[in-house]
């Protein structure tokens, strides 16, 4: 059931949020031991609010789509009163006084907030291998990885524990395990959700979004956290909209952009066969496909790595002495941020303003743009490299290879299933001009009108 | 030709640490240096190429009220 049918159940007075409610926590405890998606189960506290949202709802004080529905929250979000780690050792005992202004909206709307979900450590890698909390495991094939950082969040809805888990996305981290355990990852226009209580990994990148198992209900959940925010000083003015498409929308007149360069370069072959099936369905919709060359993207993934690096270890500067804490991986690439000049971070924000600009032209010609989200589906959990096509490659490079360029433009994008190999999910990446994402949305609709499956597990 | 040959230079990024005071231990910063000298390979030509005009894409306001 998606989130927007059981919403509309609940005002039908067909089931209650108790039951939903017991319902999701039953399927965390029965699945959570293999998938170690959930971090901290947040259950009476949860009990608590579905019985309010019932009673709420028996008075016909509804407070919108997500009233009663439980919802689970990336372990980054300040939660009043519930340990945040951000999957580190470094905040492992951290309690906030005050919740992240997604997750007061979340509270706002009725949500029933029902666990935290687990994470690469720190948000800083596509792993989610975290040294600290465990292995995140793949549903869909549990010696896989689900990608990250948002993997908990992945994984947690693709097993039906929650029908919506919020995530964050500096380089992909939303849109990577959206990918690769077949579910919808949105990662709106920087700007458009409130990046205030969630612990920051890079300022000028970090973005916020929903994981759900169907178009519809992303729109849902993000016409709930969507708006400006008086705490988030780079928060949008720009009125929300309202985000959830039609059923079955149409795409006549709409322009898609088929890149004709970067990003169909190294493919695996099922990945490449599947997401070119993509732009049939939309021209068999309606749209018209563009061929076009991109701006030079393997510089933009640069540029944002720098920008990245420099913003994180900036931010980590002060527990750097405390080595210990950290695992391997991140320890690595916040001490690669630390020899970074200023002249290079202030010449990355050069550079990413002349990546915006040449962005900027490509919307005269088009609507969107359709890519693969990641090259692969799933790796192993430990593998370090990846052959795709010829080449071996860096799991993390490869992983991030086709998503990352998008944070520093600060685009939305949403990656949606389009197809499976060996078993794994194959994730499209749609991405428009900013403060597009009714149409982002509305497209996906138009090839995915419904609920993703949930594996056998 | 001089300028050209000084930025080819490759960096000893363990002078740099040592140099910066920052407690980087040696076997870390052997892991470090070979992703540092990737990234510099891509970095370094696209700063070359900037025009001098290009202004950063850093936000700065004199009140919150200037915010779009």
């Amino acid at each position: 059931m998606t989130l927007l049918e059981a919403a509309a159940a609940l005002r039908r007075r067909e089931i209650s949020s108790m039951e939903l409610t017991a319902s999701a926590l039953q399927r965390i405890e029965r699945f959570n031991p293999s998938t170690n998606a959930v971090q901290f189960v947040i259950a009476e506290a949860a009990r608590e609010q579905a019985k309010q949202a019932d009673e709420e709802l028996a008075r016909g004080e509804g407070r919108g789509p997500l009233h009663g529905i439980p919802v689970a929250v990336k372990d980054l979000f300040y939660t009043k009163g519930v340990r945040t780690t951000g999957g580190s050792r470094l905040f492992e005992d951290y309690v906030p006084d005050h919740d992240a202004t997604v997750v007061a909206r979340l509270r706002a709307g009725g949500a029933v907030l029902a666990g935290k979900t687990g994470m690469h450590e720190l948000a800083y890698g596509i792993t989610s291998s975290n040294p600290h909390f465990g292995a995140i495991r793949n549903p869909w094939d549990r010696d896989c990885i689900p990608g990250g950082s948002s993997g908990g969040s992945g994984a947690a809805v693709a097993a039906g524990m929650v029908s919506m888990a919020m995530g964050s996305d500096t380089g992909g981290s939303i849109r990577i395990p959206a990918a690769f355990c077949g579910v919808v990852g949105l990662k709106p226009t920087y700007g458009r959700v409130s990046r205030y209580g969630a612990m920051p990994l890079a300022f000028s990148l970090d973005h916020m979004g929903p994981l759900t198992r169907s178009v519809r209900d992303a729109g849902a959940a993000l016409n709930v956290i969507a708006g400006y925010d008086p705490h988030d000083e780079t928060s949008s003015r720009r009125p929300a909209a309202d985000y959830v498409p039609e059923i079955e929308p149409s795409l006549r007149g709409l322009r898609i952009g088929l890149p004709e360069n970067f990003y169909f370069d190294r493919l695996d072959p099922e990945v490449d066969a599947a997401v070119r099936a993509a732009f049939r369905t939309a021209e068999s919709r309606g749209a018209e496909i563009v061929p076009l060359r991109v701006p030079d993207i393997a510089a933009i993934n640069t540029v944002a790595r720098v920008i990245l690096m420099a913003e994180a270890s900036a931010l980590m500067e002060a527990h750097l002495a405390q080595r210990d804490r950290f695992g391997g991986d991140v320890l690595s690439l916040l001490d690669q941020g630390r020899l970074l000049p200023a002249t290079d971070y202030i010449n990355a924000q050069r550079l990413r303003r002349a990546s915006e600009r040449a962005f900027a032209g490509l919307w005269s010609r088009v609507d969107c743009l359709f890519t693969p989200t990641a090259p692969i589906t799933a790796p192993r959990i430990g593998e370090t490299t990846v052959t795709v096509g010829s080449e071996n490659e860096d799991v993390r490079l490869a992983a991030t290879r086709l998503v990352r360029a998008i944070n520093p433009l600060g685009l939305p994008a949403v990656s949606i299933p389009c197809g499976a190999s060996r078993g794994l999910p194959i994730g499209l990446q749609i991405v428009g001009p900013p403060f597009t994402e009714a149409l982002i949305l509305r497209v996906a609709q138009a090839l995915l009108p419904a609920e993703v499956p949930v594996p056998g597990l | 030709m001089s300028t050209d040959l000084k930025s080819d230079l490759k960096k000893d990024w363990k002078k740099i640490a040592r140099a910066s005071g920052l407690a980087i231990p040696d076997a870390a910063l052997e892991r470090v240096a070979q992703s540092l000298d990737a990234l510099e390979a891509e970095f370094r030509p696209l700063v070359r190429a900037l025009p001098p005009e290009t202004e950063p894409a850093i936000a700065f306001r004199v009140s919150p009220g200037d915010a779009e």
